[in-house]
């Protein structure tokens, strides 16, 4: 990390409580507890290479362990409520080192699907085990006041999460610095190479995923304490899959990749969760897009921009980029126009209120009201659409252009963009 | 003893339907050395199909219609999603059918809500086959089962009695050689991959109609199904047979075992003790019949790593 770069940013964040609202600062703590699960999550399948599908039942175990903790101790004795993430740490790492165990039998894709069935295990067991899962309604509990802080208002709760969150973000960092940290790349790089090397790789697997767990265990933690309370559905199968969908739209091929992207993507989700309620339809989608186009995620997306600058100068690429934003910006508003109109044509009042009336009723989108028989209403939506297709295909052209040209002037190496993250 | 016949019978359905979802993802696996997280999706997309046809069309060309549409979508995710991170590596492309489950999802929530649909059996179908004991045992899970079987039947006698199944099956073994001698592999890749789908695509239609049709048949399914495969041994046709059998038995004779631990520790004298501790020690059998799976697929694990009938890997 560059030190300047990081100082001011972690300025900003400290800067956030003077500026923002309330109800906004409540958002900005989710955005770092899901950044930290994000990264936590991302030491495992990023630089590991480990795909798991169950983060959940980490994050979980730490918020219980917290909530548990908080109850039981009060918030007073050896471990007032700043320190409670520890708990939600140490039971992560606990359960990580056995679910580890297990898990690391195996690689590649059973040990996703190992991963995958103990959350499954948890989820399906936790609503049984009232006395530890609080059954439907979960555990709740207090924030008690410690060291001359009473925790009453988001602001204190927003600082305890972000010192948290920083500190863990450092210890990941330090980690990826270590010797332990390299070996952990080079299990996702060459495993065979490491098995003649001499190094035990069930050790150093179980190593990143109890690590892995720990973190998510402290992101569990800092929920609890946010939220001061614990349901059994943190160990849902979708709390798996935002964590993997977020780290992978982010990129996992740079340390604060999965950080960013989860940060924008619980951002937006609390942002539009107003206006629509397919939100993750667009976030998946955006998923297997960038899967798809960009596999290095956002952060390989401002990379190869970067790399692009460098190689052929500002006012040959600056073009380019508007011609791209230009262009998702219409593909993006014609498929969410598409997507909003189907959701209310589909929705379950519109369908009994176009039983009753003999023409189809106008739906209300943007702020207008649309006919849905007319065709001309699509007209709009296929026009975005076309239209984006026509300015895609262009910038298409003009980035092979660009490339062909380069390589008549000076036959420079290929960018490598699938180097990074071909896991 | 009626009950353990209506529960053998029962479980043995269920695990012949498992089979039928697994066998595809199984056999995709082999061949592709992806595992289709997406292959659930088809299994849901069947139903729904199914439920949407069933109006217009009738139950039976219903069920044709879904197993048809669901292995065209097959295809399609084959040619236009798969084929273009193939180079990526197999983790790219888990994450990608990852995505796309997540996707397809979000897309049935979108047009049919996020609740069971009322996608049910015809009435003419509706009636009992036998009497067991003093209950009435429904003749359409019998038909499930036959229909499972025969397709089973249908697939094993493609793959080792013509030619088409000799190409699929060399183009697991060593698809560069195939290529090589004159076929078209990806073109086997995306046939494979599309029968797969279609294979899951009429265990829906047939099941969503006996079962519930939801959003979440997918992931339900899919997660008992990754156990199967893993139980089973990764790319075992053999093995996948064995253990959906095997979970489906135990799961349909756990619900109905009114037992905990406890009942069992006080034989040996310690009934006190396992109430006192309370939790998993007193919690009825029939409580944890959908963790019994997920335990299973641990406990062949630490067992037997490869599964029960894989290969060594």
């Amino acid at each position: 990390m560059r030190t300047p770069l990081s100082l001011t940013a972690v300025a900003l964040l400290a800067a956030l409580p003077f500026v923002l609202s309330a109800g906004l600062l409540n958002a900005s703590i989710q955005m770092l507890i899901a950044a930290l699960f994000a990264c936590a999550y991302s030491l495992l399948a990023g630089r590991a290479g480990m795909l798991s599908f169950g983060h959940a039942a980490y994050f979980g175990v730490g918020a219980f362990a917290t909530v548990h903790a908080m109850n039981a101790l009060g918030g007073s004795g050896l471990l007032p409520t700043p320190l409670l993430p520890l708990v939600g740490a140490v039971a992560g790492l606990a359960f990580g080192l056995v679910a580890g165990w297990f898990a690391t039998q195996r690689s590649g894709t059973a040990f996703a699907m190992i991963t995958l069935a103990i959350a499954e295990l948890l989820h399906a067991l936790a609503p049984q085990l009232k006395g530890w899962f609080g059954g439907e309604s979960g555990v709740s509990s207090m924030r008690m006041p410690a060291w001359g802080l009473d925790f009453g208002s988001t602001t204190q709760v927003y600082y305890l999460t972000l010192a948290w969150v920083l500190i863990s973000l450092a210890a990941m960092y330090f980690h990826s610095r270590t010797p332990l940290g390299r070996l952990t790349l080079a299990l996702r790089e060459n495993a065979h190479r490491l098995r003649f090397l001499g190094y035990d790789m069930h050790g150093l697997g179980v190593s990143a995923f109890a690590l892995s767990a720990m973190f998510s265990g402290i992101a569990g933690g800092l929920q609890v304490i946010s939220n001061e309370s614990a349901n059994y559905a943190v160990f849902d199968a979708g709390v798996s899959a935002s964590v993997v969908l977020n780290c992978f739209i982010g990129g996992v091929g740079s340390f604060l990749g999965p950080a960013l992207g989860a940060a924008l993507m619980t951002f937006f989700g609390y942002s539009v969760s107003d206006q629509t309620q397919v939100w993750l339809l667009y976030q998946g989608t955006l998923f297997v897009l960038v899967m798809m186009f960009m596999p290095d995620g956002l952060t390989g997306l401002a990379t190869a921009t970067a790399s692009l600058v460098r190689r052929h100068g500002l006012t040959a690429v600056l073009p380019l980029g508007m011609l791209w934003v230009v262009a998702a910006l219409l593909l993006t508003s014609g498929a969410v126009f598409v997507i909003e109109m189907l959701q209310r044509l589909c929705s379950q009042d519109y369908r009994a209120l176009a039983l009753m009336s003999p023409t189809a009723p106008p739906v209300a989108l943007f702020g207008r009201s649309w006919a849905p028989a007319v065709l001309s209403i699509w007209i709009v939506p296929a026009g975005l659409l076309a239209a984006g297709g026509l300015v895609a295909g262009c910038a298409l052209r003009r980035l092979r252009g660009l490339a062909q040209k380069a390589d008549q002037d000076a036959p420079a190496p290929v960018v490598p963009l699938a180097e990074q993250v071909s896991p | 003893m009626d009950w353990l016949a209506f529960s053998l019978l029962n479980g043995i359905i269920y695990g012949l339907l498992l089979f039928m979802v697994s066998a595809g993802l199984t056999l995709i696996f082999g061949m592709m050395g992806v595992l289709n997280f997406a292959h659930a999706s088809f299994y849901m997309l069947g139903a729904y199909f199914a439920y949407s046809l069933q109006g217009i069309v009738g139950f039976v060309p219903a069920l044709v219609g879904a197993t048809l549409l669901a292995g065209l979508v097959g295809a399609g995710v084959e040619r236009w999603f798969l084929r273009r991170v193939h180079r990526y590596g197999h983790a790219h492309e888990l994450l990608l059918t990852f995505g796309l489950s997540f996707v397809i999802a979000e897309t049935i929530k979108l047009f049919f809500g996020n609740y069971p649909v009322d996608y049910r059996i015809p009435r003419s179908l509706d009636v009992s086959a036998f009497m067991l004991g003093n209950q009435q045992y429904p003749a359409y899970r019998l038909l499930m089962g036959v229909v499972a079987l025969v397709m089973f039947g249908l697939i094993y006698l493609l793959l080792t009695r013509t030619r088409v199944g000799i190409v699929v099956r060399s183009a697991i073994y060593k698809p560069r050689m195939v290529e090589a001698l004159g076929h078209n592999v990806q073109r086997v890749f995306m046939g494979v991959f599309g029968v797969g789908a279609a294979l899951a695509g009429l265990a829906g239609a047939v099941a969503g109609a006996f079962y519930t049709t939801s959003p979440n048949m997918a992931l339900e399914v899919g997660v008992m199904v990754f156990v199967v495969v893993v139980v089973g041994g990764l790319g075992s046709l053999g093995g996948a047979m064995l253990a959906s059998l095997l979970i489906g038995v135990l799961t349909s004779l756990a619900v109905g075992v009114d037992h905990s631990a406890a009942d069992l520790l006080a034989f040996v004298g310690a009934r006190g003790w396992a109430e006192s501790v309370g939790g998993l020690l007193t919690l009825k059998l029939s409580s944890l019949a959908a963790t019994l799976p997920f335990a299973l697929m641990l406990l062949i694990l630490l067992l037997r790593p490869s599964g029960l009938m894989g290969d060594k890997d």
